[in-house]
């Protein structure tokens, strides 16, 4: 099998007057399991689209292994297109193997009845729909229609897939499992994978390479781990991942941290770009936060007031509100630990290492600190 | 507010009885015209104030029930009563029951303070009272400036809140809602749900909720009903339901879980312990869980589960598994999870493990093990007759 690289240059896009996308520049390797993530409004799809040539760019161009593509209609680019809605696109009348060879005999590859059944059957295999190879739609279950679709484009074993949200509707449970088995088909067709989500739990799973947009640019590419260790905006911080926000200016400068005058008193923090004197936020993770004894002895400790406590399972999620502070906090611990009961006083701390201060709040201009705060 | 057990005990104090239900459903049962048995005879109290989560697999009869509650379904049999009042055949407009759908259904002319004034209007609430409840409501779900807008000038977490308003400012006995925040983004959703905590805990009022997200019912409820096949699989707190799963199906509903089945060949002295023959060897389990005597369980067969995050890598534990990783998940903010293959005796599997400081990335065949403390014998498969653990609940 193999595998196409895309690159985008400078990519533009308006419907009428309001503009979709401005100046995406990325480049997506061979074989990468490439996750686009953002809010709704965000561009994410109808980047997705630019990609595919389902719609035209104003400005930029679309590469395939670096040749130039953007002219060329969809249906000559070879490429697998999953979508969100999939109950109306399957042939009601047709058995899901029939479903599923569709697919194949639509392609110029001249492939003999016995190979195309053969790929089928592979396909059906891979994604644990095998028994259902001679039903029709109507006999299969949500999950199991969403897989035929699946198993329909990737039947035809392109180079490129594209995705856009395909699990969305799908159980929570039908989910999770099915987000297992993209990584494995991915895994085992090799291909590059285009995806796109507003479920960033979902693109910290999947992606090779995860790309946040916002406001029809993007604010930062890279592996999971980077953007949620490292985010380059406080829009990221915010987006991927759980997080709580303080807002203030920086007071004092010492060596690589910074004492912020927020809400709730100084507070220590890292800063993650130039600091200035405009009022910038300081985000703090959930789980790099210490509640009870744990908080004493950190960079900054605080009184807090114990409101809720919310037992998940794997994790305790601990509410706390502090004086100055019109909002509750979260702090997320392992197992099924207590600190007290609601109403009662708890401190809360955290190092100023797992404290990011940005002042640098969007890639777009018109996010204020009261949007980060109130996201 | 949500899964909060020490709350709880307070309010039971401060109500001085433990004991105070405002809904009690008992025998219902659905069939539909077209012979569909879509709830089959199931019994069920809710307690004032609570915040009752309904979940299930979709057509397991959540939404049926529902709607039956409110009255927008018929009863084909059973009993539905409201604060001690029967009303199985009460109109829904007498029922004092409130129901927030997924799809909003704003009025599009009206303003959204329009919206929210409606059902007090039609009420013939006087005006000045009308004016005090819709500020009190607007000002409790920070609608502010918002509500001068009609639907179309509000995003989908601000209908939402609309709708909601919309039902809370009735000040039924009961808000039912089905699925609500189901069409909203990821982020919106987790912000709702830290919004209705909020506004539950703020009011007395007693929520109904149904979801297939079983992590959001792990979040918001003080009761879980965990419906299968149109019955109840178990209802309780949170952590009973997640701790202490009464069926196979409720283990591995909730949560991941790793489930296994065997036959029961030995009991501990002390009755503390359980051996299971499975076809990945002998496995110790602990017997709490159990309703029944565990001796009366010897030679029978059994299901028993394990959360993922109680498995480690290598071998210092009782309970030893060799294993292959098939993929490793760095999921940033909640750990790693391996999938690993373990092989049996004719018989393979798919592991779960979970780890939150995982210092290299494994590979290859592994031994993975857990302690027999942390591995439930679950007493049945299903309250559903018929169910079968290997094809229905593993799906293997």
């Amino acid at each position: 099998m193999c595998a196409r690289s895309v690159t985008t240059e400078a990519i533009g896009k308006a419907f009428g007057n309001e503009r979709i996308l401005e100046d995406i520049s990325l480049h997506i390797e061979e074989g990468e399991f490439c996750v686009i993530v953002g809010p709704s409004g965000c561009g994410k799809s109808t980047f997705l689209n630019c990609l595919s040539g389902l719609v035209e760019v104003d400005d930029g161009y679309v590469a395939y292994d670096g040749a130039d593509v953007t002219g060329k209609p969809v249906e000559d680019r070879d490429i697998g297109y999953v979508f969100q809605e999939f109950e109306d696109t399957l042939f009601p009348h047709r058995t899901v193997g029939e479903n599923v060879a569709f697919g194949l005999e639509q392609q110029d590859g001249g492939l003999t009845d016995a190979a195309i059944d053969e790929r089928v059957e592979e396909v059906l295999e891979l994604l644990n729909i095998g028994e259902t190879k001679d039903s029709v739609p109507e006999e299969l279950s949500g999950g199991q229609q969403q897989r035929v679709e699946l198993a329909r484009q990737l039947v035809r074993r392109c180079d490129l897939f594209l995705f856009d949200d395909p699990l969305a509707d799908l159980d929570y449970k039908l989910q999770k499992q099915m987000e297992l088995e993209m990584r494995q088909i991915h895994e085992e067709l090799g291909s590059t994978f285009v995806y796109v989500t507003h479920n960033q739990d979902q693109a910290l799973k999947l992606a090779d390479r995860l790309v946040v947009m916002n406001d029809g640019r993007i604010e930062q590419e890279g592996t999971p781990t980077a953007v949620y260790d490292s985010p380059a905006t406080a829009f990221v911080a915010r987006f991927v991942g759980d997080s709580n926000a303080l807002t203030g200016a920086v007071v004092r400068a010492e060596d690589d941290e910074v004492v912020v005058d927020s809400e709730v008193g100084e507070v220590h923090a890292t800063p993650r770009d130039d600091v200035g004197e405009q009022a910038g936020v300081v985000l703090l993770r959930p789980e790099q936060m210490a509640i009870g004894d744990a908080a004493s002895g950190r960079d900054t400790t605080i009184q807090a007031e114990l409101r809720g406590v919310t037992y998940t399972g794997e994790v305790t999620e601990f509410s706390v509100t502090a004086d100055g502070l019109d909002r509750e906090f979260i702090v997320s611990e392992p197992g099924r630990p207590s600190f007290g009961f609601p109403g009662d006083d708890v401190a809360v701390g955290w190092d100023a290492a797992d404290a990011q201060y940005f002042e640098r709040l969007s890639v777009s201009d018109s996010m204020t600190v009261k949007d980060i705060i109130r996201f | 507010m949500a899964s909060d057990a020490t709350q709880q005990s307070d309010d039971e104090t401060a109500h001085g009885a433990g004991d105070d239900t405002v809904l009690e459903v008992s025998g219902f049962t659905k069939i539909y015209p077209d012979g569909t048995l879509a709830v089959d005879g199931i019994d069920f109290s809710i307690d004032r104030g609570d915040f009752c989560v309904l979940i299930g697999p979709s057509g397991c009869g959540k939404s049926t029930t529902l709607h039956s509650i409110v009255g927008k379904i018929e009863v084909t049999d059973g009993r539905i009563t409201l604060d001690g009042e029967d009303i199985t055949d009460t109109p829904t407009y007498e029922r004092d029951i409130s129901l927030v759908f997924q799809d909003f259904q704003l009025f599009p002319h009206l303003s959204a303070r329009e919206n929210i004034r409606y059902g007090l209007e039609r009420m013939d609430v006087p005006e000045d009272e009308i004016e005090e409840r819709v500020d009190r409501i607007v000002q409790l779900l920070k609608l502010g400036d918002l509500v001068d807008r009609n639907p179309s000038g509000l995003s989908a977490g601000q209908k939402q809140q609309v709708a909601l308003a919309r039902s809370l400012v009735l000040e039924p006995k009961l808000l039912l809602l089905d699925e609500p925040l189901g069409d909203l983004d990821y982020k919106l959703q987790k912000h709702m749900e830290r919004e209705l905590m909020r506004i539950h805990h703020e009011l007395d009022t007693t929520f109904v909720y149904v979801t297939h997200d079983q992590t959001q019912a792990m979040r918001l409820a003080d009761q879980i009903v965990v419906m299968n096949e149109g019955q109840v699989e178990q209802s309780g707190t949170a952590e009973e339901v997640y701790d202490a799963p009464s069926t196979a199906f409720v283990a591995t509903f909730v949560g991941d879980s790793n489930t296994f089945f065997g036959e029961l060949t030995a009991v501990s002295e002390d009755e503390s312990r359980a051996t299971v023959e499975t076809a990945f060897g002998d496995l110790q389990a602990s017997t709490d869980n159990l309703v029944s005597s565990p001796r009366d369980l010897l030679e029978t067969e059994i299901p028993f589960s394990v959360r993922p995050q109680y498995l480690s890598l290598g071998g210092d534990r009782d309970n030893k598994l060799s294993c292959e990783v098939e993929d490793v998940i760095h999921h940033p903010g909640s750990g790693t999870q391996v999938v690993l293959n373990a092989e049996g005796n004719a018989d393979s599997k798919t592991v779960m493990l979970t780890s939150r400081d995982l210092e290299e990335t494994p590979s290859g065949q592994v031994t993975v093990s857990w302690a027999p403390e942390h591995t439930i014998l679950l007493e049945e498969t299903s309250v559903v007759p018929g169910v079968d653990i290997e094809t229905d609940i593993l799906g293997e």
